[in-house]
C-alpha cells in the first residue's frame, strides 16, 4: 500500500480543467462527507452500488479514474476477499443460512453463503465509496485553496499549516529514508535477514531519520516565524475561494437526495430496497 | 526574536519560544508515522508500527503534541486514502499519546529499566483491543481486514461462531506485539536524541 499511498501523497492535487476541479472544495468536502454517512446509515447493497457508480462516474468526469482505481484495488480489494472467503465461507458466521454454491467434502458442508457475502459486500463497498468519494474531493483540490477553505471554516491556522506541512513533509521524509537506507545497505544492512535482526534494522533507520527531521523542525520554526507565524494579526489568504452557480445546485442537489433518503428510512427502513435480506448488526 | 527599530531589519536569532518548536513538531510526528510504513515495507515486518511516532512525540514533546501528530496523521490517512470512517483511527492515536504519558510519567517508559518497559508495552497492546475493537465495529463491521491475523480470525470464528471474538483474539495477537516494538523503538530513538534537541520547555 505504501508506494501507492506514497505516490498518490506525493503528486497531492491533479490539474485537470473538469467539472470536478471548479466545483468549491467545500462542495467536495460536502459530497464527501454526506455520501459516506448515508452509505453508513443504509444497510443495502442497491444504494451503496448506485453510490458507488456516481462517485466512480465522477471520477470519470474528473479524470482521476485510474488514480481511484489502483487504490481500490489495494486497500479493498483483499479486504473484499478475506471477507468473502472467511466471513461468506464456511466459516460459522452464524447468520450463513442461504448457500450460493456447496459441496460436501468428508461428510461437511463447504460453500459461499448468501447472507455473509452480502454482508461483506455492503461493508467493503461502504469503504469504497468513501474512499473513492475522499480521493475525488482531495485530488481534485489546489493545496492553497484547502488552506483557505480550513481558514475560511474557522479552524485555527495553526491546524491548517500542520496539515498542509504534513502532506509536504510526506514526501520530504521518504526521499530522506531512501538515503538513509541505501548508506545503511552500504554499510552492512540486510534486508533479507531473520525476523529479529530485521526488527533491529528499523533503529538504524529511524534515529537518522528521527533526528535529521527533529533538526529540521529548529530550522522550520525560525522561518515560520521570520514570516509573522505567531504574530498576533489577523492572516491572509493568497486565495479566495467562492461558491459558484455549479456550486448552488450540486449542493441543492444533495439537499434534495438527503429529503428522499429520509423518506425512503421513514417509509422503508433502514433497508429499503433489498428482498428476503435481514438486517445484520455487526457482531451479528 | 529580535526586533530592531529603525533602520536594521527585522532579523530571528531563534524561535520565540517551545511553542512553536511543538507546533512544527506535530507534522513531523505524523508523517514519520507515514514514513515508518514505508520501512516496515522495505523490511518486510508482519507490523504496522505506524504509532511509534505518536508515542515518540508524547516522550520527547508532551502529551499533546504526540495527541495531537498520531491524531493528524489519521485524519490526513482518513481524507486521501482510508475513506472518512478511517478518521476514527485517530482516537487510538489520543490513547495511545495518553497510555504512554501516564506510563512515561511512572518512569516505566525508559530504555534503562527494560523490563517496565517490556511491561508498559504489553499493557499498552492489551489495552488497545478495546477501542480497536470498537471502531472495527463500527466502521469495517468486525471483518477481517489484515492478512497477517486473517487464519488467526479465520480459526476462532469456526470454533465459536461468534465474529466480535474472532476480532478480539486476532486484535489481541496483533496489538500486542505491534505496541510492544513501537514502544522500545520510541523509548531507543528518544533515548538516543541529543540534549541540544530538547523540545520541552525548561521548568520554572
Amino acid at each position: 500500500m505504501s508506494n501507492t499511498a506514497f505516490g498518490i501523497l506525493r503528486s497531492g492535487y491533479v490539474a485537470r480543467d473538469t467539472f470536478v476541479h471548479r466545483l468549491d472544495g467545500r462542495t467536495k468536502f460536502l459530497f464527501f462527507l454526506w455520501i459516506s454517512l448515508f452509505n453508513y446509515i443504509f444497510y443495502d447493497l442497491y444504494v451503496t452500488i448506485v453510490s458507488f457508480a456516481l462517485v466512480m462516474f465522477l471520477a470519470f468526469v474528473a479524470r482521476i479514474q485510474r488514480f481511484a482505481t489502483t487504490v481500490l484495488v489495494i486497500i479493498v480489494l483483499p479486504i473484499v476477499l478475506l471477507g468473502l472467503g472467511i466471513i461468506g465461507g464456511p466459516f460459522g458466521f452464524v447468520h450463513n443460512k442461504t448457500a450460493i454454491a456447496a459441496v460436501q467434502v468428508f461428510g461437511y458442508t463447504v460453500g459461499i453463503y448468501l447472507e455473509g457475502t452480502v454482508y461483506v459486500s455492503v461493508w467493503t463497498s461502504r469503504l469504497a465509496v468513501t474512499i473513492t468519494a475522499a480521493l475525488l474531493a482531495y485530488v481534485t483540490t489546489h493545496p492553497s485553496d484547502l488552506a483557505a477553505i480550513m481558514l475560511k471554516s474557522r479552524l485555527p491556522y495553526k491546524f491548517a499549516y500542520a496539515f498542509l506541512a504534513t502532506i509536504q513533509l510526506i514526501p520530504i521524509l521518504t526521499n530522506e529514508i531512501t538515503t538513509i537506507y541505501q548508506a545503511q545497505v552500504s554499510r552492512g544492512l540486510n534486508v533479507q535477514a531473520k525476523l529479529i535482526d530485521r526488527f533491529k534494522s528499523i533503529i538504524v533507520l529511524m534515529i537518522p531519520l528521527t533526528l535529521g527531521a527533529i533538526n529540521q523542525t529548529q530550522i522550520r520554526a525560525i522561518a515560520l516565524e521570520s514570516r509573522g507565524f505567531s504574530a498576533p494579526v489577523k492572516k491572509v489568504m493568497l486565495r479566495d475561494p467562492k461558491l459558484k452557480a455549479s456550486d448552488y445546485a450540486f449542493i441543492s442537489l444533495m439537499a434534495a437526495m438527503t429529503c428522499v433518503f429520509i423518506y425512503l428510512i421513514w417509509t422503508r427502513g433502514l433497508v429499503p430496497f433489498m428482498v428476503g435480506i435481514e438486517y445484520v448488526r455487526p457482531g451479528g | 526574536m529580535t526586533s530592531a527599530k529603525g533602520t536594521k531589519p527585522t532579523t530571528v536569532e531563534r524561535p520565540a519560544g517551545f511553542a512553536i518548536l511543538q507546533i512544527v513538531l506535530i507534522p513531523v510526528i505524523a508523517a514519520l508515522n507515514y514514513v515508518t510504513g514505508v520501512i516496515v515495507n522495505i523490511l518486510k515486518l508482519p507490523l504496522f508500527l505506524d504509532t511509534w511516532a505518536t508515542m515518540f512525540g508524547t516522550i520527547v514533546a508532551g502529551l499533546w503534541v504526540g495527541a495531537a501528530g498520531g491524531f493528524l496523521y489519521n485524519i490526513i490517512m482518513a481524507f486521501t486514502l482510508w475513506g472518512l470512517p478511517a478518521w476514527v483511527w485517530g482516537f487510538i492515536n489520543i490513547y495511545i499519546a495518553i497510555i504512554t504519558w501516564v506510563f512515561w510519567r511512572i518512569g516505566w517508559v525508559s530504555v534503562k529499566s527494560p523490563v517496565k518497559l517490556v511491561a508498559a508495552g504489553i499493557i499498552v497492546g492489551v489495552t488497545n483491543v478495546i477501542p480497536v475493537t470498537a471502531i472495527s465495529w463500527g466502521v469495517f463491521g468486525l471483518m477481517p481486514t489484515y492478512a497477517g491475523t486473517a487464519p488467526i480470525y479465520a480459526a476462532v470464528l469456526a470454533s465459536t461462531g461468534d465474529i466480535l471474538t474472532a476480532s478480539v483474539v486476532s486484535s489481541i495477537v496483533a496489538e500486542i506485539p505491534d505496541k510492544l516494538i513501537s514502544l522500545i523503538l520510541a523509548a531507543v530513538v528518544a533515548s538516543r536524541m541529543p540534549a541540544r534537541f530538547t523540545l520541552r520547555p525548561p521548568k520554572a
